[in-house]
């Protein structure tokens, strides 16, 4: 791993943190939602100040390149992470359609 | 048997009035609520000056969510068949009775007003659209639906359950399907249909499209699951 990507992977968790303590100050994001991507930010610095660990891994699964498997766990990782998103939002739309047809419901009763 | 038309609208404010004159006017055994799906036009206060039986959604929710809405009502006041009725004026209020005997008669627990039954014939791309929807139904069920996508649809008590229930059951062919494949019952009976009497269809050329993957993926692919 090139000293430039482990300062790019420095740069990109300190700005995954410090984006994600700005949102929970302005009260944009719930600790429970911030969590992943603090965990995110952990595993690039871990990765830069630790590279033996990407390059070992690499090894392992026959990359050519360490920073090609960098490159792709950080895929999939995002790939799961929008996975979740998508059902989190299909629930979320489930539930206000919910919510709006009980409570249109419920204000015909009242008429 | 008690049944419940149920008449989804959004931003019909052209046609609801004469569509829901000439529903009671033609079955006035027939009870009916239009569920205004969060519209933008003069559609609720068509409905409530002409003192109409309607739901409001306080948003825009969409067809299966406007349904559901109407199906749940359904459940509360204790009906034994629902009629899906478009606001349009597209469907002829004279052929409920004809779908709530075949209900009865066949002992169906989905009746469909079939266009093709009555002798009339699609054109162009809606049906060749038909025609494959047909064909999927009868590859992964078994059962023949000469017109899939007719929106008029009767549907019995443990349906009303099921939709009134059920998470994302589409007033749709490919929910239809899986249906089938769960047990229902399902036949159809002859009826003619009119083109939509004032305003503007949301089927255009993408939405269409959208329409056809959606129901194409869902009876091939997402049924088996369901």
């Amino acid at each position: 791993m090139t000293i430039t990507l482990r300062l790019l992977c420095v740069v990109g968790a300190a700005i995954t943190f410090l984006g994600m303590a700005r949102q929970i100050k302005k009260a944009k994001i719930k600790i429970e939602d911030s969590i992943f991507w603090v965990l995110l930010s952990g595993l690039l610095l871990l990765i830069a100040i630790v590279p033996g660990i990407a390059s070992f891994a690499a090894h392992l699964l026959g990359f050519q390149a360490t920073s090609n498997f960098v490159f792709c766990a950080l895929i999939a990782i995002l790939l799961v992470k929008e996975f979740h998103n998508t059902m989190q939002i299909s629930m979320l739309k489930h539930k206000v359609t919910e919510l709006a047809q009980e409570e249109a419901l419920e204000r015909h009763e009242r008429r | 048997m008690r049944v419940l038309a149920v008449i989804p609208a959004y931003n019909e404010e052209a046609c609801i009035e004469g569509t829901v004159t000439n529903l009671v006017a033609t079955c006035p055994d027939v009870d009916y609520v239009v569920i205004n799906d969060g519209s933008r036009d003069h559609t609720e206060e068509i409905c409530q000056t002409r003192g109409f039986n309607y739901v409001s959604l306080p948003v825009n929710c969409g067809l299966t969510s406007g349904f559901k809405t109407g199906m749940k009502y359904a459940k509360r006041h204790g009906y034994d068949a629902v009629v899906q009725f478009d606001a349009d004026g597209q469907h002829l209020p004279q052929y409920i009775p004809d779908m709530a005997r075949a209900m009865q008669e066949q002992g169906a627990n989905i009746v469909i007003a079939s266009r093709i039954l009555a002798g009339e014939a699609p054109v162009g791309a809606r049906n060749v659209g038909s025609k494959l929807i047909s064909g999927l139904i009868k590859g992964t069920t078994g059962t023949f639906i000469t017109d899939p996508t007719s929106g008029m649809r009767m549907y019995d008590r443990s349906m009303i359950e099921a939709f009134a229930t059920g998470f994302d059951l589409s007033p749709e062919p490919d929910t239809v399907a899986m249906l089938i494949r769960k047990g229902a019952k399902v036949t159809e009976v002859p009826a003619h249909m009119q083109d939509r009497q004032g305003g503007t269809s949301y089927l255009d050329f993408t939405s269409s499209m959208r329409y056809m993957l959606r129901t194409c993926f869902s009876i091939l692919m997402f049924q088996w699951f369901r």
